[in-house]
């Protein structure tokens, strides 16, 4: 059999590896005798079938093969780079602005009596977002951002699902606002697009992340808007902003470092699923606890916190929202509330596909018609 | 497995090589081949009879044409069926001869016996006693004669004894005909080649029937391109010589494929899937598109639901049969084996088709850029290389 071996079937067995790894992430072939064995994008999967198999049960197959297949991108209207013609260019494309959507879904629909109206507060969105996506089922891709006439680009390209999390944070006009875990920009570049900053804090620990913080700024927000909503960027320890900052803003995204799964499954460099960073990884919901309980300690008593990861995991969902909140609760006599986003959630019902059985929070899973997240995100309010 | 042997009239005999074929074909070839011993035998006593009692005996001369047709069919069928060995097909043929020597004589019986067929040379009318005699019908008869470009009498009759003859009934030689009359302008001898060529990769009868009905292209196309592909299957694949023949005879569309592209095909099936030989065979495997066995096999692997044994062969989860993924409809495939949804599937084609695209067109440009990323790694040296440096 060897010389079916031999005869391209190496090409194969590469293709074999379920994961697509850019070329420039492989093993370096210069070292390495043979391929890597167990690359740390198939521990990741494996993991995964182990955990969410269980946790999702006849759900996972469609939910991997949504990971494992190409994700779909929403185009976030840039509005500082003033140019109308953005969104008839996106049209023309057959895209539609999904928040848009939702808004006139929101409105058709009758405020049928519910036993707890939800109040205005809570569900309303942050305003001035526009993303377009592609329809269900199409798998068109955006052409890539060009450069406007005011120096800035015209949109910014992400996954749909990670505006929910700044959309249901619902920020009002003037609102001091912290974003803890900012890199490398996405939803913070969002923030700044409701133009209701009156402040605005950007902080992620790491200095790499950071820098990539501040290229997306550059390019996406003139500094005249930058000075206005008074942009700060710092590289600082997250878990410290309860004594740095406490009770200062009026909205706080605590968007946490996570397993980040969809990209586990296709980037090798780095992965967090490699052998030597297992204790990393372990360590990871007890991060997350402290981030958010620091995030919560820097909320205005009255004001509103969003908790978000990009990872399927209860452990790092509900397990964390509800650990932050019994600290707080212990050990700083603090009382939050769990807002409840059934109503956020319907708006969006279209464009997404929500896991039906979470606990605290939403969570958007992916599937092959309407490919984006997994992003989960959870809304609290900071009683005292 | 004993033996049966049946004289002939100049003493010849025929032998069958059993060690080939299993018991119980061998047991039923022994008993047509005592049946063809007796008829033959009566059948010589008929022949010289015949020709006396012609004249006197008109009415029954249709039947007996048609007992000798059936026999020749008999003989044929047992003669060249399943063995490697090529039975001497001399036999026959001279039997054809005799047939056509014994009408010539009853032309005028024919016409009065027939209705009247578009008139023509006494060469045509020899042409249809022929084929009347091989076992076609008038229907048939009219079929045949009505292919355009219309051949020489010489040449159709050539042809048609040479697939009759290989076993193939009468009816499918007919269609084949008429669905591709190309083959009509083959050369005599490459006829003759591509026969016993046939006969030796033991394709005969049933089997040449349903690949001359899919494929005729295996009569007209050249040796050498016949050749490629066996090659492939044998040396590339390493399929065994039985392998071969069936495959061939089970997906005769084999023939028509890129050698490169059934090659890759195989490997797909034993390395990312893990299917062996003997199971690619007898589930006809290889008469599938890639295209539909890649989109089906990876659809099911990324749900999860289909995993690549490892080195003993082993899978977590058992693997669905291919029947189940190749041979059923895609609504049944989608519903019984993948379980999931025709948009989903829809959109997952959509998805594959243009990752392999991508993929196809880095892997072209691929060489040339190595050498730019290889100097780039080395740059990003300390940061990810721990793993990696020794």
């Amino acid at each position: 059999m060897a010389s079916l071996v031999v005869s391209g079937a190496r090409h194969l067995l590469r293709r074999a590896d379920f994961a697509k790894v850019l070329r420039r992430h492989r093993h370096k072939k210069k070292w390495a005798a043979t391929e890597p064995k167990f690359p740390a994008t198939r521990l990741a999967l494996q993991n995964f079938d182990m955990t969410y198999g269980v946790q999702f049960g006849d759900l996972w197959p469609s939910i991997r093969v949504s990971l494992l297949s190409e994700q779909k991108y929403g185009a976030l209207v840039n509005n500082f780079a003033a140019c109308d013609h953005v969104s008839d260019e996106l049209e023309q494309l057959h895209a539609r602005d999904f928040v848009n959507k939702a808004h006139s879904h929101g409105e058709l629909e009758p405020e049928s009596g519910q036993t707890a109206a939800p109040s205005p507060a809570s569900w309303a969105c942050s305003p001035n977002l526009r993303c377009f996506t592609f329809t269900r089922g199409d798998v068109s891709r955006f052409p890539p951002a060009r450069l406007g006439s005011l120096g800035v680009m015209d949109y910014y390209l992400m996954d749909a699902a990670s505006l929910l999390p700044v959309l249901a944070l619902g920020l009002q006009p003037g609102d001091t606002v912290l974003d803890l875990c900012a890199a490398p920009g996405g939803k913070t570049l969002a923030l700044l697009q409701t133009d209701c900053c009156r402040n605005l804090a950007a902080n992620d620990l790491s200095t790499s992340r950071t820098g990539r913080l501040h290229k997306v700024l550059h390019s996406y927000v003139p500094q005249d808007v930058r000075d206005k909503s008074r942009v700060r960027v710092t590289s600082w320890d997250g878990r410290k902003w309860g004594e740095l900052e406490g009770d200062a803003y009026d909205r706080v995204l605590v968007d946490v470092p996570c397993t980040t799964d969809r990209h586990s499954l296709h980037e090798e460099e780095n992965n967090i699923f490699q052998r030597s960073r297992k204790k990393e990884r372990q360590m990871l919901p007890m991060l997350q606890v402290q981030l958010l309980a620091a995030g919560l300690l820097a909320t205005k008593p009255g004001g509103y916190v969003v908790y978000s990861t990009c990872s399927l995991s209860h452990l790092q969902n509900e397990y964390v929202v509800q650990g932050a909140i019994e600290l707080l609760a212990n050990q700083y006599n603090i009382e939050v509330r769990v807002e409840d986003l059934t109503h956020f959630r319907k708006l969006f019902m279209d464009t997404f596909s929500f896991f039906p059985s979470c606990q605290v929070g939403e969570l958007v899973i992916p599937n092959l018609l309407a490919n984006f997240g997994p992003m989960y995100f959870c809304k609290m309010c900071r009683l005292t | 497995m004993g033996r049966a042997e049946a004289q002939d009239r100049g003493g010849r005999k025929w032998r069958n090589e059993e060690a080939l074929l299993p018991a119980q074909e061998s047991q039923r070839r022994d008993r047509t081949m005592a049946a063809l011993g007796r008829q033959v035998l009566d059948w010589h006593r008929l022949i010289p009879l015949s020709w006396a009692s012609i004249l006197r005996q008109t009415p029954h001369f249709g039947e007996q044409k048609r007992a000798t047709a059936s026999l020749l069919r008999k003989l044929t069928t047992a003669s060249s069926g399943g063995a490697l060995k090529g039975l001497p097909h001399v036999q026959p043929r001279k039997y054809v001869q005799e047939l056509e020597c014994g009408t010539s004589l009853t032309q005028c019986l024919l016409e009065k016996q027939r209705a009247p067929v578009d008139g023509g040379s006494s060469e045509r009318e020899e042409l249809i006693s022929s084929l009347l005699d091989m076992g076609f019908t008038d229907v048939h008869v009219q079929e045949l004669l009505s292919i355009q470009p219309s051949p020489h009498p010489q040449q159709l009759l050539a042809i048609v004894s040479k697939l009759i003859l290989l076993g193939v009934n009468p009816e499918p030689v007919c269609v084949a005909l008429k669905k591709s009359p190309q083959l009509l302008k083959l050369p005599i001898m490459h006829m003759e080649k591509r026969s016993s060529y046939l006969r030796k990769l033991g394709i005969g009868e049933g089997k040449l029937k349903r690949v001359l009905h899919c494929c005729p292209e295996i009569f007209t196309m050249h040796q050498r391109d016949i050749d490629r592909i066996v090659k492939v299957l044998r040396e590339k694949c390493l399929f065994t010589v039985q392998q071969v023949t069936e495959i061939l005879h089970r997906c005769p569309y084999v023939l028509r494929e890129d050698p490169g592209e059934l090659e890759y095909k195989f490997q797909y099936a034993y390395f990312r899937m893990g299917v062996n030989h003997s199971d690619m065979v007898r589930t006809d495997f290889l008469q599938y598109s890639i295209t539909k066995i890649r989109q089906r096999h990876t659809f099911l692997e990324r749900l999860g639901r289909y995993q690549t044994p490892d080195k003993k062969g082993q899978t977590q989860i058992p693997n669905p049969l291919v029947k189940d993924i190749l041979r059923v409809s895609e609504a049944e495939f989608l519903s019984k084996t993948a379980y999931s949804t025709a948009e989903e599937f829809e959109v997952f084609k959509k998805l594959l088709a243009r990752e392999e695209e991508e993929e196809s067109e880095s892997h072209m440009s691929g060489d040339k850029s190595t050498s730019e990323e290889e100097e780039e790694e080395e740059e990003d040296e300390d940061k990810d290389e721990d793993e990696d440096e020794d």
